[in-house]
C-alpha cells in the first residue's frame, strides 16, 4: 500500500513540476500541425521577437509578486513610456536622452507604486491601478490619443527594436539577458533571498531585521525599469509612438507570471517559469492570429489560460501570494 | 446552609474531559453552575480554561464525559446547537463591525425583520426597543446610533454582550473580559456584569486577575494540569489558598542552571521606555545573566522584546548595547547584535514555505559572503553544523521548515542566531507547545550562551521554567515593572501573587 502511495506521489511530483512545460510542448506540436507556416524558422523567430517585451515586462512583474506584491500599472505605463520617449526622440533627436528619460518615467511610476504600496500601505491592487490611470491620462493627454511617427529615426533606434545579431533578433537578445540577470538576481543573490523571504512571510522577516519597505521597493523599481525597455522595444518595433500599444500587456503578463508558479515546483513566482509563460501566451497569440481566429476570441482563451493556471496553482496547494 | 447552594443548577459535567494526541490537556472535569451566581475558573495558561470554554461553546466535541442542561445530557456538534441551547460565550476578542452603529451590531446576523407588502426588510424600532431593554438590563446608558468604532473598549464589550441578552441565554461564559481594559473601564464592565446576576443566568467567568475574582465571585475553581483543583466559596478563598492550587506542576523538567560568576559588564540597558503599551520600563541584562520576564497575558511581556528589537514605534525611552545608544528598528537591532527569538514561530519566526538553511540563514545573511553573491557553500555548511549542534530532527539543510515539528521548527529559529554573533538574546516563550525533550535542549542552549558571556532575556508565562533558568525575575503587570525577585530566594507563590497583582494582599 506504501509502494502505491509512493508511486501516486512520485507522479504528481512530476506532474506538478513538469506538467505546464509538457502543456506547452504539446501546444508547440498542435500549432506546428495544424497551423501553416507555424513552424518556420521565419515564425518562430517572430514569435520570439514579439515575446520579449512580454517577457521582460513579465520577469519584472516576477520580482513584485516573488515579494508579494502585485503591479496593475504595467499595461498603461507601457504606453506612457512609450509616448514620452517618441516626443523627446522627436523633437531632440537625442536618442541617449530619450532613452534616459524613458527609463527615468518608468522608474519614477515605480518610485510611486512603491510608495503608495510599501510606505504608505496602500493596497496593491488599488494603489498600482490607480497610478496605471493617471499614467493613461497622461499618455492620452501629451497627443490627444493620436500616434506619433517617429521620420528619419537614428540607426541605433531602428535596431533595437528591428535589428539582428547574426541571425538573432536583437531584441531577443535584450530578452535573454534581462531573463538571465533575473534569473541570476533572484536566485542567487542576498537581494533575491530577501524578495522571496518578503514574499513567504512578511512578518517573519521584520522579525529577521530584514528592511521590508525598502526591498518592497526594489521589486517595483525593477518592474518600472523593465516597463521601460519594453517600451523603447515596443516604439521601436512600430517605429512611431502609439499610445494604446501595449495596453494588452496586463493580462498577457499576469498570465505568464501566473503559470510561473505552476512550474519547476517551486510554487513560487520565478523568472524562468515566467519566461515558459510568455513563451505560452505568445504562442496562442501567434498560432491563433495566423488560424485567423477573431481577436475576441483570443481574449476569451486568455481569460481562461489565467483562470486555470489560477485554478491549478490552488489545486496544487500552493498559496498563492498576492493579497486581494 | 447559604442560599446559594439552594439555587436552581443549571449546567453541570461529569468527567468531562478532552484528548489532543494522546495528551488529555481536559481530565475529569466535575463542575456545576447555577442560576444567578458567577463562578469564576483561574489557572494558569495551559490549566485547560480555554479547552473547557470550547467544549461547552461547541467548537470540541469533548473526548469523554457528558455536559448536563436543565437535567438533560447535551451533545452539541457546533457552535450554534451550543448557541441554541443558551450557552453563550462573550469571546475575549472583539468582533464587532466598526462603521457599524450599536444597535446594528448587536443584531448581526440575528437581525429583526418585518414584513412590508410582500418583502421582509429590517425592523429598526422593534431592535431599537430590544437592543434599549439589554442595555437597560445592563444598567448602561448608550447612544444607539453610535458608530462602534468611537467606543472605548470596555463599550464595545457591552455591545458584545447586548448581542448574547437579544438571543437565547442561559449560561454566558465571559474569557478574559477585562484585559486591555484600565482602571474605570474594568470597573464600569464588572458592574455590569454583576447585573446580569439578576436576570437568573448563570455565569462562568474566566480571569487572570485574582482581585476581580475575588470581587464578583459566588464560587471559584481552581484547573491545573487539564483537572478540577477543587472548588470553593468566596468566602472560603484567599490569594494565597487560590495561588497554591494553581502552582504545582506535575511533569516538569528538572532542569535547573548554574548563574554565571564573576562578569559584570552591562550588556544592555534600557531606560524609561513608554510605549502604546508600556509606562516607564527601566531594567538591564548583564553579561552571562539570564533575566526573566514573567507576568499574565496582556501584561506587556512581549510588547518589552518587540520595543527592544524595534518592531513597535517607541514613545520614548534610550537604550544601549554594549554600551552604545542604538535606535531599536529591526535591521539595526540585528547589526547592534539583538537577537530576538519571537513569540509565534510560525507567523513570526519562518518562512514556511522555505528550507532549513534558508530560514537559518535569513538574519545573518551578510556574513554568507562579501559581495551580494550568496556563498551557498558556506550556507549549507553552517546549516549542517547548527542542524548537529541543537540536535534539529530533519532531513537535512534542504527540507522545508513547515514539514517539520513545533520544537524543531523552534530549534531553527534559534539556530539562525547561533550562525551569528548576538550580545543580546531575547527568547520570547521559546517553549511554548514543544515536547519536553527539545524544552531541555533549548534551556541547555540558553545555559551555554550565558556561559559564553551573552545577555538573554527568557520572557515566559511558565513561572517553574523562568524559575529554574533565570537569575533574576522581572514580573510585569499593566505594562509596568510591578517586582523583582531572585529565582533562588523568592518562592513561586510569591511571584504569582505579584503577577496576578494581589493589590490588597488578601
Amino acid at each position: 500500500m506504501d509502494k502505491e502511495r509512493n508511486k501516486t506521489i512520485s507522479w504528481s511530483e512530476v506532474l506538478r513540476k513538469y506538467g505546464t512545460a509538457i502543456g506547452t510542448v504539446i501546444m508547440f506540436i498542435i500549432f506546428s500541425l495544424v497551423v501553416d507556416r507555424f513552424f518556420t524558422f521565419r515564425n518562430l523567430f517572430m514569435l520570439l521577437r514579439q515575446m520579449s517585451m512580454l517577457t521582460i515586462i513579465a520577469c519584472g512583474f516576477t520580482f513584485v509578486m516573488a515579494a508579494g506584491g502585485f503591479d496593475m500599472s504595467i499595461g498603461n505605463v507601457t504606453g506612457l513610456v512609450s509616448m514620452i520617449f517618441t516626443i523627446v526622440l522627436v523633437s531632440t533627436s537625442n536618442f541617449f536622452l530619450s532613452v534616459l528619460l524613458a527609463l527615468l518615467v518608468g522608474l519614477s511610476v515605480g518610485l510611486i507604486n512603491a510608495m503608495l504600496v510599501a510606505y504608505i500601505n496602500v493596497p496593491d491592487f488599488i494603489g498600482t491601478f490607480a497610478v496605471g490611470s493617471v499614467a493613461y491620462g497622461i499618455k492620452m493627454l501629451l497627443t490627444k490619443g493620436n500616434p506619433i511617427f517617429i521620420k528619419n529615426p537614428p540607426e541605433i533606434f531602428t535596431f533595437i527594436g528591428q535589428g539582428y545579431v547574426g541571425a538573432i533578433p536583437f531584441p531577443v537578445i535584450l530578452m535573454l539577458a534581462f531573463l538571465v540577470i533575473s534569473i541570476f538576481i533572484l536566485h542567487k543573490t542576498k537581494l533575491g533571498r530577501r524578495i522571496y523571504a518578503i514574499g513567504g512571510n512578511t512578518v517573519a522577516s521584520v522579525y529577521a531585521g530584514i528592511n521590508v519597505k525598502w526591498y518592497r521597493m526594489i521589486t517595483f523599481l525593477v518592474s518600472g525599469l523593465s516597463v521601460s525597455l519594453a517600451a523603447i522595444i515596443m516604439t521601436s518595433r512600430l517605429n512611431s509612438g502609439q499610445p494604446l500599444a501595449g495596453e494588452n500587456f496586463l493580462l498577457d503578463v499576469i498570465a505568464a507570471v501566473f503559470l510561473s508558479t505552476t512550474m519547476f515546483g517551486e510554487g513560487e513566482p520565478n523568472a524562468m517559469g515566467s519566461f515558459v509563460g510568455a513563451l505560452i501566451i505568445s504562442m496562442l497569440n501567434n498560432g491563433l492570429t495566423m488560424l485567423n481566429v477573431p481577436y475576441y476570441f483570443q481574449y476569451i482563451t486568455k481569460g481562461m489560460v489565467v483562470i486555470a493556471a489560477v485554478m491549478l496553482a490552488v489545486v496544487m496547494g500552493q498559496k498563492l501570494r498576492v493579497k486581494f | 446552609m447559604s442560599f446559594i447552594d439552594v439555587k436552581e443548577e443549571i449546567l453541570s459535567t461529569r468527567n468531562l474531559g478532552k484528548e489532543f494526541n494522546d495528551v488529555w490537556v481536559l481530565n475529569d472535569i466535575n463542575i456545576n453552575l447555577k442560576k444567578g451566581e458567577i463562578h469564576s475558573i483561574v489557572g494558569e495558561n495551559g490549566a485547560g480554561k480555554s479547552t473547557f470554554i470550547k467544549i461547552l461553546s461547541g467548537v470540541y466535541a469533548p473526548s469523554k464525559g457528558e455536559i448536563i442542561i436543565n437535567g438533560q445530557k447535551v451533545k452539541f456538534t457546533d457552535v450554534k446547537e451550543s448557541e441554541q441551547m443558551g450557552i453563550r460565550t462573550v469571546h475575549q476578542e472583539i468582533n464587532l463591525i466598526p462603521f457599524f452603529n450599536v444597535r446594528e451590531n448587536i443584531f448581526v446576523g440575528a437581525e429583526l425583520e418585518k414584513k412590508v407588502m410582500v418583502v421582509s426588510i429590517l425592523d429598526k424600532k422593534k431592535s431599537a426597543e430590544k437592543a434599549k431593554e439589554a442595555l437597560d438590563t445592563l444598567g448602561v446608558e448608550l447612544d444607539l446610533n453610535k458608530y462602534v468604532h468611537k467606543l472605548d473598549t470596555s463599550m464595545r464589550r457591552i455591545v458584545q454582550i447586548c448581542k448574547v441578552l437579544v438571543g437565547k441565554y442561559e449560561v454566558i461564559i465571559f474569557d478574559e473580559p477585562t484585559t486591555t481594559l484600565g482602571g474605570n473601564e474594568r470597573r464600569r464592565l464588572l458592574e455590569v456584569i454583576m447585573n446580569l446576576k439578576k436576570q437568573d443566568a448563570g455565569i462562568f467567568f474566566i480571569s487572570h486577575n485574582i482581585d476581580e475574582v475575588l470581587e464578583i465571585s459566588d464560587r471559584i475553581t481552581v484547573f491545573r494540569d487539564g483537572e478540577n483543583m477543587g472548588t470553593m466559596l468566596k468566602k472560603e478563598s484567599t490569594v494565597n489558598k487560590i495561588v497554591s492550587k494553581m502552582i504545582g506542576h506535575k511533569s516538569y523538567s528538572d532542569f535547573k542552571r548554574k548563574p554565571v560568576t564573576g562578569k559584570d559588564k552591562i550588556i544592555f540597558e534600557v531606560k524609561d521606555l513608554n510605549t502604546e503599551k508600556l509606562r516607564n520600563v527601566n531594567f538591564k541584562v548583564n553579561e552571562g545573566e539570564v533575566v526573566g520576564i514573567a507576568g499574565i497575558v496582556g501584561a506587556g511581556k512581549t510588547e518589552i522584546a518587540r520595543a527592544i528589537f524595534g518592531i513597535d514605534a517607541v514613545e520614548s525611552g534610550e537604550f544601549y548595547i554594549n554600551g552604545k545608544r542604538y535606535k531599536p528598528k529591526p535591521g539595526n537591532s540585528v547589526k547592534k547584535g539583538i537577537a530576538l527569538v519571537p513569540e509565534e514561530r510560525q507567523e513570526q519566526g519562518l518562512v514556511l514555505n522555505m528550507d532549513v538553511k534558508k530560514n537559518i540563514s535569513l538574519a545573518y545573511l551578510d556574513q554568507l559572503g562579501s559581495s551580494n553573491i550568496i556563498d551557498f557553500e558556506t550556507e549549507k555548511n553552517t546549516a549542517e553544523k547548527l542542524i548537529e549542534y541543537l540536535k534539529i530532527k530533519t532531513t537535512g539543510p534542504f527540507q522545508i521548515v513547515k514539514y517539520l515539528s513545533g520544537g524543531n521548527q523552534q530549534k531553527v529559529v534559534i539556530g539562525r542566531w547561533l550562525s551569528g554573533d548576538f550580545s543580546l538574546g531575547i527568547f520570547d516563550e521559546p517553549t511554548k507547545g514543544i515536547d519536553i525533550k527539545a524544552k531541555e535542549d533549548i534551556y541547555h542552549q540558553i545555559d551555554k550562551l550565558a556561559h559564553k558571556g551573552k545577555g538573554i532575556i527568557f520572557i515566559s508565562s511558565f513561572l517553574p521554567e523562568l524559575i529554574n533558568i533565570t537569575d533574576r525575575i522581572i514580573v510585569m503587570k499593566d505594562g509596568k515593572i510591578v517586582a523583582e525577585f531572585d529565582p533562588r530566594q523568592n518562592t513561586e507563590t510569591e511571584i504569582m501573587i505579584a503577577m496576578l497583582g494581589g493589590d490588597n494582599n488578601g
